[in-house]
Parts: C-alpha cells; sequence; structure tokens
C-alpha cells in the first residue's frame, strides 16, 4: 500500500490496517465446529464408524479406513456380503439420488482386511473367558475381547465354526472360503476355539462357571419354527434350516421337481434360491405382499432375476398327501387387514377363497426358535429368548448373552453388535471384580446416536480420528445444503449369470474393483462432519475463518456471527450457539 | 492478421488481447455476441479469465469493482436499461478509482421498446466520473478496447467505450488484428497501486467525512482532467505498435470550412462522405469527429473550430427539454474561452431510436445550416413528421 503524503488519498482506503477493529464484539450467536453422528452409524446395529471409514477413503487411507473399520465390526468380509444393511435405509444420500453403497465399500475393505494375517498378542489383562457358540454373536464377543486383552475361548457344538452363516447361510452369498479366512483372521488374533465341545453335555455347565471369570453365551436360534397346518410331518416337508443345513454341509437332497417355499424372509429367499440351484421350480408363497416382506430387498431381486415365482397373499391350510410323500399345498386367499403390532398390514383370509398348488416338496421359513431347554434355570428367560441387560448381562452374575439366543431382530448384524456390547460388558464386570475405580460411561455416551450400538472405540477412548467437539446428534437431511453436492448414480456391484439357470454355488454378487470402491466412498455426504471443503472459509463475509492443519479456526473478534457458515456448511458440521454473555 | 468481423467481436478480441481477468456480464441486446464470444474464449482456454455470471448488470459491475478493488483487469459489457441499471455502481467504480473497462452499446432506453442506435444510454451516465470514447469503425473498437485498459490503469479510472448498435456491433468489416506480443508489450499485466490485500487488510469505501471528501472529489476531477492528454500518450504509443491513431478529436476537412459537422460514432463516416461529395462541388465544408467526450475536450475543439462560421452538431441522443447533448457541451465549452472566434452553434437532432442517418440528411443539414442566418432554437429536429 503506497503511503502517500498528502493529508488525504485518492482513494477511499483506511490508513491502519482493519486488523485493529475488532468487529466481532456485537454478536449474540457464534459458530462452533461440532462433529455430530450420520444416520448410517446411529442406523448400524453393529455400531461402525461408518462416516469415518469412508472420508479416510475419500483421502485415500485405504489401510487407516480398515483399521477403523475392523475396530468395531470382526468380519467385515462377512456382513460386507450377507447384512441387511440398515445403514443403507437411513442414508441421507438416499432421499438425494441413492444411498451410497456402503456395504459393498465394507465386503471390499474386508476382503483387503484379509489378505495380512494378524499376529496375536498375549493377554494384558487378568481374567478368562468363555464364549459358547461361535456365530457371529459369539466371535464378536471373542474378539473384542482379545482386543481389549482377555484370555477367550469359544466352545462350538458343531465340527466347524461360525453358527448360522455356516449352517444357515448359503454359499453363493457367502463362499465357505471367505468364511473360512475370516473366522482365521478373527481367531488370530488370540482367540482360542474348540469344536465339538456341547456345553451342557460334553461340558457341563457348573464346570464352565468353574474354570471361567465370565462367560458369553451365544446359543443362537436354530430350531425352525413349523407351520402348524395338519400334514407337517409328511415326506418331503422341511424345515427351511434343516434344509440349508444339510446342502450347506455338503448333502445334496431330493427335493423333486415342485417346490414350495412359505415364508418372505432371508431364510425363505435362501431356501428358494438353493432349491432353485438343486434344479427344482421354485415357487414362494407369503401371506402379505412384497411390500411387507422382511428379506433384503437385493436378495428378492436376485430370487426373481434367477427364476424364482412369488405368490403373494396366501397362505398354507394344510398339506395334501399321496402315499405318505407331499403331493400339494392347501392354500388360504389373503387381503391386508389394519397394522399389527409390528406396524405391517395384518394378512386377513378371504372366507372361502381357497386353491391348491402342486408341490412336491414344502420348505417351511417362517421363523426360528432358541433352543434353551439344556441351560441351567438360574438364567432368566422368555419365551422370545434369555433376558439380557443393555451390556448382555443376564439374571446370573459373570454370565451374559445376546444373539439370536436373546430377543433381538435375528441378523448377523445385531447379532455382532450384541457380542461388542457383551465385550464392553464383560471388560467392565472384570474391572468390577478387580477393584479399579468406576469410571464406567453410562452405555449412552458410547453410542453413535441416540439410538446406535456401543463403539468399541468410544469404550477404550482411543479415537485415532480428532473429533471436534463431537456431540451426539444425528444430522437428518434438512440439516445438510445439498447445493453442493453433485447428482450421482450409486456404482452398482459386478453380478455373476443373469436370468434363469444358476445351478453352481458359486459366488453371485462380485463386488467392486478398488477403483469403483473408492468412487463409491466419494459420494458420501460425512453427514455431520467436517472434511474440509472449505465452503465456510470461502464464503465467510469477515475472512474470520482461518485454516489449521486438521481443520478451521474461527477468528471470533471478528465473527459477526452472522450464520452463513453454518446455513452453509453443506453436511451440518457448524452449530450456532449463544453467545455467553 | 485481418479477420472480418462485427463490432461486438472487436470488443471481445480487444479484450482478449488486452488479457482481461475477470469478466461479469449480463446479456442484453445488442450486447450479447461481446460477452458470448467471451465466454466461449474462458471455456475453451483461449482467455485465461474468470468468466462471472451474475443476475444483473448491477452486480457484473460490483463484480468487476471487487476484481478490479483485488488488483485484476476486469472487463464488462451492456447497453442501454442494463447501463441504467448499472448506474450506482459506476459512481462506485469511479470514486472507488477502479479501473474497469466496459463496452456499451448504444441503445435507446425503453419506453417505447427499441433496440436501435441512440447515445442517450452512455450520456445520461455523462456525471459518473468515467471516461468515454466513441467510435467509428470495427477497426477503431478493437484498437480502442486495448487502450482503454492502458488509460484506465494510467489513471486509476473507469473507461467506457461506445459503440452504435448495429451499425457497428452487427456489421462486419475487415479488422486487422494486432500481435499478442506487440499488445502485450503495449500493455503489461495491471499493477495495481491500491488493492485488496489479505497481508495488509484495509477497509475501501469506507466513511469519509465532509474534511475530506471534497479533496477525494478534487482528485477524481484532476485525473479525469488529465485523462485528453493522457489519451493522445497512450494512443501515440499504439500508434508506434500497430500504426493506426484516431485522436481524442479528429479534424477532417476543416482547412477553408465555414460550416464544420461535429460528429461522433458511427455518423462520422456518413459526414466524411459527404463533405467529400460537398468538397468536390467547391463547398467549404468540414468535420470534426469528438471520440472522447468525457472529459469533454474543450480546449481543443475550440482551438480547430477557430474561425469556423458556422457549426453543425449532429445529436443521436437528447436530454429532453434541452436538446442534443454534444451541442450542449460544445456550446458551454465555447462559451468558457477567450481569444478565438466563435461560431454560431446549430445543434441537430437526428437518428434517434436507430432511425437511418442518410448521406442525403446530412447534406439537407450541411444547406440548412449554410442557408439560415442563425439558429431558429436550440434543438433542431430533422425529419421529424409527428
Amino acid at each position: 500500500m503506497p503511503e502517500s503524503s498528502s493529508r488525504v488519498s485518492p482513494v477511499a482506503v483506511s490508513r491502519t490496517s482493519t486488523l485493529v477493529t475488532h468487529t466481532g464484539t456485537w454478536k449474540y450467536i457464534r459458530p462452533v465446529y461440532r462433529d455430530l453422528v450420520a444416520p448410517c452409524m446411529e442406523a448400524c446395529p453393529v455400531g461402525i464408524d461408518i462416516e469415518g471409514y469412508l472420508n479416510l477413503l475419500r483421502e485415500g487411507r485405504l489401510e487407516d479406513a480398515c483399521d477403523l473399520l475392523a475396530r468395531e465390526n470382526p468380519m467385515p468380509a462377512v456382513t460386507g456380503r450377507v447384512c441387511h444393511h440398515p445403514c443403507e435405509v437411513a442414508c441421507n444420500r438416499r432421499a438425494y439420488d441413492e444411498a451410497v453403497a456402503v456395504h459393498a465399500i465394507e465386503r471390499h475393505l474386508g476382503d483387503a482386511l484379509l489378505e495380512q494375517m494378524p499376529v496375536a498378542g498375549a493377554p494384558r489383562r487378568p481374567g478368562s473367558v468363555a464364549v459358547v457358540g461361535s456365530g457371529p454373536a459369539g466371535l464378536a464377543c471373542a474378539y473384542h475381547l482379545v482386543r481389549l486383552g482377555y484370555s477367550v475361548t469359544v466352545f462350538e457344538a458343531a465340527a466347524e465354526p461360525g453358527g448360522m452363516l455356516r449352517l444357515g447361510i448359503p454359499a453363493y452369498r457367502l463362499p465357505r472360503s471367505v468364511l473360512d479366512r475370516q473366522i482365521r483372521w478373527i481367531l488370530g488374533h488370540g482367540v482360542a476355539l474348540e469344536c465339538g465341545v456341547r456345553v451342557g453335555t460334553d461340558l457341563p455347565w457348573p464346570a464352565l462357571w468353574d474354570r471361567f471369570d465370565a462367560v458369553f453365551l451365544g446359543l443362537g436360534a436354530q430350531k425352525g419354527r413349523d407351520l402348524g397346518v395338519p400334514g407337517e410331518s409328511l415326506e418331503g416337508v422341511w424345515r427351511g434350516l434343516d434344509f440349508l443345513r444339510s446342502v450347506n454341509s455338503g448333502k445334496r437332497p431330493e427335493l423333486g421337481r415342485r417346490v414350495v417355499v412359505v415364508g418372505g424372509g432371508n431364510t425363505a429367499m435362501d431356501c428358494a434360491r438353493t432349491a432353485l440351484r438343486l434344479g427344482a421350480e421354485v415357487t414362494v408363497l407369503y401371506r402379505r405382499t412384497r411390500a411387507e416382506m422382511p428379506a433384503i430387498e437385493d436378495e428378492v431381486q436376485d430370487a426373481e432375476r434367477e427364476g424364482v415365482q412369488f405368490l403373494f397373499l396366501a397362505a398354507p391350510l394344510r398339506l395334501v398327501s399321496e402315499d405318505g410323500r407331499v403331493r400339494a399345498i392347501e392354500c388360504q386367499r389373503m387381503r391386508l387387514g389394519d397394522a399389527d403390532s409390528s406396524g405391517r398390514r395384518a394378512p386377513v383370509p378371504i372366507e372361502g377363497d381357497r386353491f391348491t398348488l402342486d408341490a412336491d416338496a414344502v420348505l417351511s421359513a417362517v421363523g426360528e426358535l432358541a433352543d434353551l431347554e439344556a441351560l441351567p434355570d438360574d438364567i432368566a428367560r422368555l419365551p422370545a429368548g434369555i433376558v439380557a441387560g443393555a451390556f448382555g448381562e443376564t439374571s446370573r452374575a459373570a454370565i451374559f448373552a445376546g444373539g439370536d439366543a436373546t430377543r433381538q431382530p435375528r441378523t448377523v448384524a445385531d447379532a455382532l453388535g450384541a457380542g461388542k456390547r457383551a465385550a464392553i460388558g464383560i471388560d467392565r464386570y472384570l474391572r468390577m471384580v478387580h477393584g479399579e475405580p468406576d469410571r464406567f460411561p453410562a452405555a449412552e455416551s458410547l453410542r453413535y446416536g441416540p439410538g446406535g450400538n456401543l463403539s468399541a472405540t468410544r469404550w477404550r477412548g482411543d479415537d485415532p480420528i480428532p473429533r471436534t467437539a463431537p456431540a451426539n446428534q444425528v444430522v437428518r437431511y434438512q440439516d445438510l445444503d445439498l447445493s453442493y453436492f453433485v447428482r450421482q448414480p450409486r456404482r452398482a456391484e459386478a453380478r455373476r449369470g443373469g436370468g434363469e439357470g444358476l445351478r453352481d454355488f458359486a459366488e453371485v454378487n462380485l463386488g467392486f474393483d478398488r477403483e469403483t470402491m473408492f468412487e463409491e466412498a466419494r459420494r458420501c455426504f460425512n453427514c455431520g462432519v467436517c472434511n474440509r471443503c472449505d465452503v465456510c472459509l470461502v464464503l465467510c463475509p469477515d475472512l474470520a475463518i482461518a485454516r489449521t492443519y486438521s481443520g478451521y479456526r474461527l477468528l471470533l473478534e471478528y465473527c459477526k456471527g452472522c450464520g452463513i457458515c453454518a446455513a452453509e456448511c453443506p453436511r451440518g458440521a457448524i452449530t450456532m450457539i449463544r453467545e455467553e454473555l | 492478421m485481418k479477420k472480418v468481423m462485427v463490432g461486438n467481436h472487436a470488443v471481445s478480441w480487444g479484450a482478449r488481447l488486452a488479457r482481461v481477468e475477470v469478466i461479469s456480464a449480463y446479456p442484453i441486446t445488442p450486447q450479447t455476441q461481446v460477452v458470448e464470444a467471451l465466454s466461449e474464449m474462458c471455456a475453451d482456454g483461449r482467455l485465461a479469465a474468470r468468466f462471472i455470471k451474475v443476475e444483473s448488470e448491477h452486480s457484473a459491475m460490483a463484480a468487476c469493482i471487487g476484481a478490479s478493488a483485488a488488483g485484476a483487469r476486469a472487463f464488462t459489457a451492456t447497453s442501454s436499461q442494463g447501463l441504467a441499471l448499472m448506474h450506482e455502481m459506476l459512481h462506485w467504480a469511479a470514486n472507488g478509482r477502479h479501473p474497469v473497462v466496459l463496452a456499451n452499446i448504444n441503445r435507446s432506453l425503453a419506453p417505447g421498446w427499441n433496440i436501435w442506435t441512440d447515445q442517450s444510454d452512455s450520456l445520461a451516465q455523462r456525471d459518473t466520473g468515467w471516461i468515454q470514447l466513441y467510435c467509428e469503425t470495427n477497426q477503431e473498437v478493437l484498437d480502442t478496447t486495448i487502450m482503454a485498459f492502458k488509460l484506465a490503469e494510467r489513471l486509476d479510472l473507469p473507461v467506457m467505450l461506445v459503440l452504435d448498435a448495429f451499425y457497428l456491433s452487427h456489421t462486419a468489416e475487415p479488422v486487422e488484428i494486432p500481435d499478442q506480443d506487440a499488445v502485450d508489450a503495449f500493455l503489461p499485466p495491471r499493477q495495481a497501486r491500491y488493492r485488496l490485500d489479505v497481508g495488509d487488510p484495509r477497509a475501501f469505501g469506507g466513511l469519509v467525512r465532509p474534511d475530506a471528501y471534497m479533496e477525494m472529489r478534487w482528485y477524481l476531477n484532476e485525473a479525469l482532467r488529465q485523462a485528453e492528454v493522457v489519451y493522445e500518450e497512450v494512443e501515440a504509443e499504439w500508434a508506434r505498435a500497430s500504426g493506426r491513431r484516431y485522436g481524442a478529436v479528429e479534424a477532417y476537412r476543416t482547412d477553408g470550412a465555414e460550416v464544420v459537422l461535429v460528429t461522433s460514432g458511427t455518423m462520422t463516416s456518413t459526414a466524411r462522405f459527404v463533405v467529400d461529395r460537398l468538397r468536390e462541388r467547391g463547398e467549404p465544408v468540414g468535420v470534426v469527429k469528438v471520440k472522447m467526450f468525457r472529459p469533454f475536450p474543450s480546449e481543443t475543439l475550440r482551438r480547430v473550430l477557430h474561425g469556423v462560421d458556422r457549426v453543425a452538431v449532429l445529436d443521436r441522443n437528447l436530454s429532453p427539454g434541452r436538446g442534443g447533448i454534444f451541442a450542449e457541451e460544445l456550446r458551454a465549452a465555447l462559451y468558457a474561452g477567450d481569444g478565438f472566434l466563435r461560431p454560431a452553434v446549430f445543434g441537430y437532432i437526428v437518428g434517434l431510436g436507430g432511425r437511418d442517418v442518410t448521406p442525403r440528411v446530412l447534406e439537407e443539414i450541411v444547406a440548412r445550416t449554410m442557408r439560415e442566418e442563425t439558429p431558429r432554437r436550440e434543438d433542431l429536429w430533422v425529419g421529424v413528421s409527428p
């Protein structure tokens, strides 16, 4: 700036720097950078920092993203394939164009993690824990406990670990090689496994109580529910789970040509597509409509694509026999009535409207039950399962439970979340037993969002990502400024085959290649979390925002509290608060 | 390189060769082609400028002022209603001493809705503190665009170059395009004397009290008073590079002239043609072309009109209730000086709203000027049949 010797400058310019004028002294509200919670994270029953790892991927940090994911989820290669991904239902991007394909990204990271087997560390904490059942709940509990430093032994009644993952889920959705490697990877962290040991018979409960300081019960729900109609014991009538277990352990049962599957959930889809692969013509019978089906939408679409027929608004009345074998299924036509307790419209019979469907085999997939008869009486249970608290605690001290054997949604993700909750509960319990001072935060502060699952990272207090004044509040669609985003279709995963004729059990969904995975990750809005997009910096009319190494700093002496930064932040990471007067 | 182009594209080429850094404009007939071509140049990389789309001419000028304050070479173009909408910002540009260049395509003001040429739009901005330069040919348009930046940046004053709607804007003529190297040598990157600098933050355009405001106006007026001389210097330098010069005022065949037509814009070419024909018949007629309207070249005009008996001023504009604006300005200039013979001034209103001013019209004006002893009124309307 040339200093003029004249009294008056030709240009109306201040003689001194304007920095001396603290223009921000009149404001009554001011912005704060405050990291909130993305809705996907609250929706995730596992409790994964989804936004966090997607943002790391945006920065190209693949290894860090894998690490952040594995802190919460012990089996991303599995959930990336079979999870019902409620994260994508909650995704704010869904209302804008299409949800981010979180599951496909997770799967890619999960596979990347399996490329390197972990090195087990020695137990660092006193206390040994038994885990009964090697399904997702049990393995998750074991995994989180060894990461917390405990010695853990998993007991599995079957010859191989995995529980429902192995016996219930068909290989075309979850290849056994992936499952085996995922379990090896979990065990590689230092989890001991004993297969072929049925607790209660091979190893009595009292012996288990004596040998271990704490026990987790991840018993699962492996008893298929009956249809409850006459003719159930006929030859050719299967419980869907038994059928899947048979095929998944290598058998190829004779079903005949026409197979009817009863039910609309994921077990029904698994039964239908498995029967299709055995050469049958498959019809799914469901008493509500397609809209009410609890199965994952992708699974329904794949089943349709592969040639499964659907018959909606029909329920079985009785099974018709011929020479002791099922020949047909007599059905009742239904209509949708008022909403029931599940919020779905209840099916109501249409009087007198019946029909008969030929069937060489009938597979019932109308739900599963936990088999808790062998469990000691002092562990309280209800018809829906073992009674367990927020940290998986049961009515008996030192005994924890989770997964399908407790009352919770029967999904892999919910089982993994329950295993983690119990691991945190056991850690808390063992620390109390060992006389550590009570520093334990309430479950609420460990959740991602008020309704989310617990975070192992928050429990350990070792978050690798710097957080700015985090608040446990979920960012909704209306909190975003969409004008900064560009519409972009969700990437589709490569899929094998197409149309009818899939007759083998090779994996159908081939997932993302790395480039597509990175592209899809960049579609994430990063709801609620600053990703240094510079919108606030550029738009601040008072130049009251400065860059720092990890984000931004507010120059409050110049900030007038206009709120433009908060209004314009594309992802709701800036909140206006009242000035303290 | 020679290229046949319309006047609007001569503006675009001039701005491109001047390496403008920021363009902000809003389209209006007949200006649209100017910024269309520039936006294409920006889009395909021929011009490394930031093109800022805006929702109005007021914002276009505001954006140019901001860019100019930040030290950039800023340009816009408009016409008629658009220029009128810019009015407030035109003051701001001049008072803030921002050397923005604006091309205005002369167009009449509505209503009645009329898109044809008329100088009333630019002349209505005469008190805003902008230098105004009126062009006669497409070549002059291109050269003047380049020179305008140099003039503006030497004086820290905004410059408006003006061309007739359609007669220039949409009429194609061969235009010599100077080499970029020659333009670069003539017009180096802008060195702003006063500029926004985040490293040395200052307030621009803040409160100025009565004890200083008047001095600032004095500075502005002084800068404008120098503008004619500085323009001649700039043009002399450009003439060395291009071989072309125009002059703030040009006298054409005025030696011994008893009647002189005072013109601006494209009417000048017609006047030259008429004068050539009348001179062949031995009639003592000449032309004085006024290129620079602000600052008004009073001294020069007094000199070139010294000894002329009668002056016929052709005004394609109207200050309602007053008459032609060039005539009015010239009368004021002639009354101010001393030591010269003051001619009679006939102020003719011609060609409003794009009405054609043909050689026949000019011949009638010359004849009428010779025939009548003194003007019957200050505004002599030509060809009006109400």
